[in-house]
């Protein structure tokens, strides 16, 4: 291990701090998933954070303001929860570039703070070797103290420091408990001011110049950090009985299945029960502000552009703020109480039977509020090739924008007749099937992917299971906020677009100064043009049009089958377009167009995130043309047998 | 630490003729609450960083706590508890601990 090194802590600063005006620092933030780096990264940084993009890059980093007690300021890159450094995961790779001061974008970082759960010390110290080989200023976070005390362990972390070469400070994040003093650290490093360009050390699981088994790097560390954590007196903690206990319930042979059952009963219960009237309380607040205000305004297009375009394109995105809310809290709660853990594990050989893993049980959930989000969180799983099967299936996950598609047809076509006494209807019975046969999708293409194009050897599955703990709310409310503006910066911008557009494509060609009438505009052409194509499938040129609308953002049919029928407030509940419908479809037709939106990829915010997160346009271009032949001939059979 | 532990290098085995005596055991083969110590993971290289990345080294201290619903094994290694799918516990070499279980 690198021997005491002043460059690492602070006590004699070996440049002078710039003079000129610098770029604020840049201090990075790294540890094992469950350490509560997180929860360190929001207290420092609150509400004052960002998601930023890089170009080219398939990475988000996590960027904070720290706004230090005397006004000054410096950066704060909370990177992915890592064990290691090997190139082997997406996670490890962005912490190594960050690290490392090669992600575009970001300077090398001035100082690093490294957290970690001092009650699995031996294991998660092992960071500390390569995060050490940087050469800078770096604090060790020694968090739930509070815990290993409580336990019946301790550690004396002055010897730790004089170990190791670095500032060590006993913490217990979520109470409070050692901040302070990470403010200090942060302070000092402020004070200093950036470091010179340097060129960092390679971070990897091996040293440099030393090309050994991985095996021997390992024991060789883990030596060394039992050696070390003797010296500092580390007495281990005692086993957690709470978390043991609760565990011989929630991961019993019966109770075990049933709790999780439970468990997702309960998160659909929160779209359909919960969220569905508060999306349509969104929905009716929107048209009749709308509705308002055009009052003011003369008939003219830029009324209509107001209106039928800006005001509609933002009231399409924040229609859907209720249901991603309600469901990511759930997800949170879940998350971070560690049952998320428990419930990949139950669900893992289910999942490995048809070629993915229980990680991805958590993305997969996820897809049935948005794909976005869902995509993004597909990075936990680290096989790469069960992370690809997981993104290119999540698609086929319900998302909340087919939601109002199926409300609105269900409602027009499927009678509202009990199906199994009082219980259950024909109407909720079709919804779920259209659930049913999404999710099915998913597993039969999972399966497919996985004897075909991603072929090859089984994936390692190593779950931690972190005791269990409290969820803090103010963290909850922070990844909260943080998902909902993912979802609103991705999938709202684009919404918003294809919808302004989609009003555009509506206006012209101009008659008389006026807008055409819909099936003589340019989309109304394009309509007009595919009509042979769909036919087949009980479609005709109106349907069409909403087709093409809808392939770039789902649940924009709605409004554009509205426009076309001249009604006015047109929104799944409308029964003046229920009625107006019936004229374009039979039952048929309309079962047919429910499995079309089953089965097609009509979401260009999921184009864009999976391209980033592929790397290339091959992925996103064959699960568009894969899903849209299913679509097809989902469509093709259902019209054909109805 | 122990000194009699061998390299896990994928496909190769210890020479027929390293007189090692007892049976090989595996974890999958460990009842619960047996505390025992990994010897070696058969496993290829490719393979091995998750577990080593998590602390299961060779000489670190094995614990079946349960079995999940599906029968995999969760384990507690060193203080952590890991769940392993069943396949890997079979790659797991193991040997008993003199150690009592905690």
């Amino acid at each position: 291990m690198v021997p005491a090194n002043d460059c690492h802590t602070l006590e004699t600063p070996s440049q002078a701090p710039s003079a000129t005006a610098s770029p604020v620092p840049l201090v990075a933030l790294v540890g094992p998933p469950n350490s509560g780096k997180s929860t360190l990264f929001n207290q420092l940084t609150g509400l004052r954070q960002k998601v930023a993009n890089y170009p080219g890059v398939t990475v988000e980093k996590h960027m904070g303001r720290v706004r230090l007690s005397d006004g000054a300021e410096l950066d704060l890159v909370d990177l992915p929860g890592v064990n290691g450094f090997s190139a082997r995961t997406l996670d490890e790779r962005v912490t190594r570039d960050v690290l490392e001061g090669r992600a575009p974008g970001l300077r090398s970082p001035d100082a690093v703070i490294l957290i970690a759960d001092v009650t699995r010390f031996e294991q998660q110290l092992m960071l500390c070797e390569p995060i050490l080989e940087l050469g800078i200023p770096t604090l060790l976070v020694l968090n739930m103290a509070d815990e290993l005390e409580r336990r019946g362990g301790d550690i004396d972390e002055t010897v730790l420091a004089d170990e190791l070469g670095v500032d060590v400070v006993r913490a217990a994040v979520r109470s409070g408990r050692g901040v302070e003093q990470v403010y200090d650290f942060l302070t000092e490093v402020q004070r200093r001011g950036p470091l010179p360009e340097h060129s960092c050390p390679a971070v990897s699981n091996v040293p440099k110049g030393v090309v050994l088994p991985t095996v021997d790097v390992f024991r060789r560390r883990r030596e060394q950090v039992h050696a070390i954590g003797l010296k500092a007196g580390f007495v281990p903690a005692g086993p957690s009985g709470f978390s043991d206990r609760l565990d011989s319930i929630l991961l019993h042979r019966v109770w075990g299945p049933l709790v999780f059952l439970g468990v997702v009963v309960l998160v659909f219960q929160a779209i359909f029960t919960w969220a569905t009237p508060l999306m349509d309380g969104v929905q009716a607040v929107i048209s009749m502000t709308g509705t308002w205000i055009g009052s003011f305004l003369p008939q003219s297009w830029f009324r209509s552009l107001l209106i039928d375009g800006v005001f509609s394109g933002v009231g399409s995105v924040v229609v859907f703020l209720p249901q991603i809310l309600i469901l990511f809290l759930f997800l949170g709660i879940l998350e971070d109480s560690g049952y998320m853990a428990r419930a990949a594990v139950i669900a893992d050989r289910m999942m490995y039977r048809v070629g993915l893993q229980g990680r991805a049980f958590l993305p997969l959930l996820s897809g049935y509020a948005c794909a976005v989000p869902a995509i993004l969180s597909a990075r936990t799983v680290e096989d790469e090739r069960d992370r690809l099967a997981t993104i290119f299936v999540t698609p086929f996950m319900t998302c909340s924008a087919r939601l109002p598609v199926y409300a609105l047809l269900i409602a027009a076509f499927i009678p509202d007749r009990p199906l199994l006494g009082p219980i259950v209807g024909l109407r909720s019975a079709t919804l779920m099937g259209l659930y049913a046969l999404g999710t099915a999708a998913a597993i039969v293409t999972a399966f497919l992917l996985k004897r075909t194009l991603l072929r090859g050897e089984p994936s390692a599955f190593v779950m931690e299971l972190p005791p269990y703990r409290i969820p803090s709310p103010r963290s909850l409310a922070l990844r909260l906020y943080d998902r909902s503006k993912v979802f609103l910066r991705r999938a709202g911008r684009v919404i918003f677009a294809v919808t302004v557009l989609l009003w555009v494509l509506t206006q012209v060609p101009r008659q008389d100064g006026h807008a055409p009438p819909i099936e003589n505009s340019v989309l109304g052409e394009a309509g007009h043009l595919i009509e042979p194509v769909i036919r087949p499938v009980g479609f005709n040129w109106k349907v069409g049009i909403g087709l093409i609308s809808s392939l770039a953002a789902r649940e924009v049919i709605v409004g554009t089958l509205g426009t076309i029928h001249g009604v006015q407030d047109a929104g799944q509940g409308s029964l003046q377009l229920q009625q107006a419908l019936k004229k374009d479809l039979d039952v048929g037709g309309a079962v047919a167009l429910l499995i079309f939106f089953v089965f097609a990829l009509q979401c260009t915010s999921t184009l864009a995130v999976m391209r980033r997160e592929t790397a290339s346009w091959r992925w996103p271009a064959l699960q568009f043309t894969y899903m849209l032949v299913l679509a097809y001939a989902g469509a093709f059979l259902a019209n054909w047998l109805i | 630490m122990s000194t009699n532990l061998k390299w896990p290098l994928g496909a190769e085995n210890p020479p027929e003729s390293s007189g090692e005596s007892e049976a090989e055991l595996r974890l999958a083969d460990i009842p619960l609450r047996q505390v025992v110590e990994l010897v070696r993971i058969d496993l290829p290289s490719d393979q091995l960083e998750p577990l080593l990345e998590r602390g299961v080294l060779p000489g670190c201290r094995l614990c079946p706590v349960r079995r999940s619903p599906s029968g995999d094994p969760i384990v507690d290694v060193d203080g952590s508890v890991l769940a392993l799918r069943r396949e890997m516990a079979g790659c797991l070499c193991v040997r008993l601990s003199e150690a009592l279980e905690d």
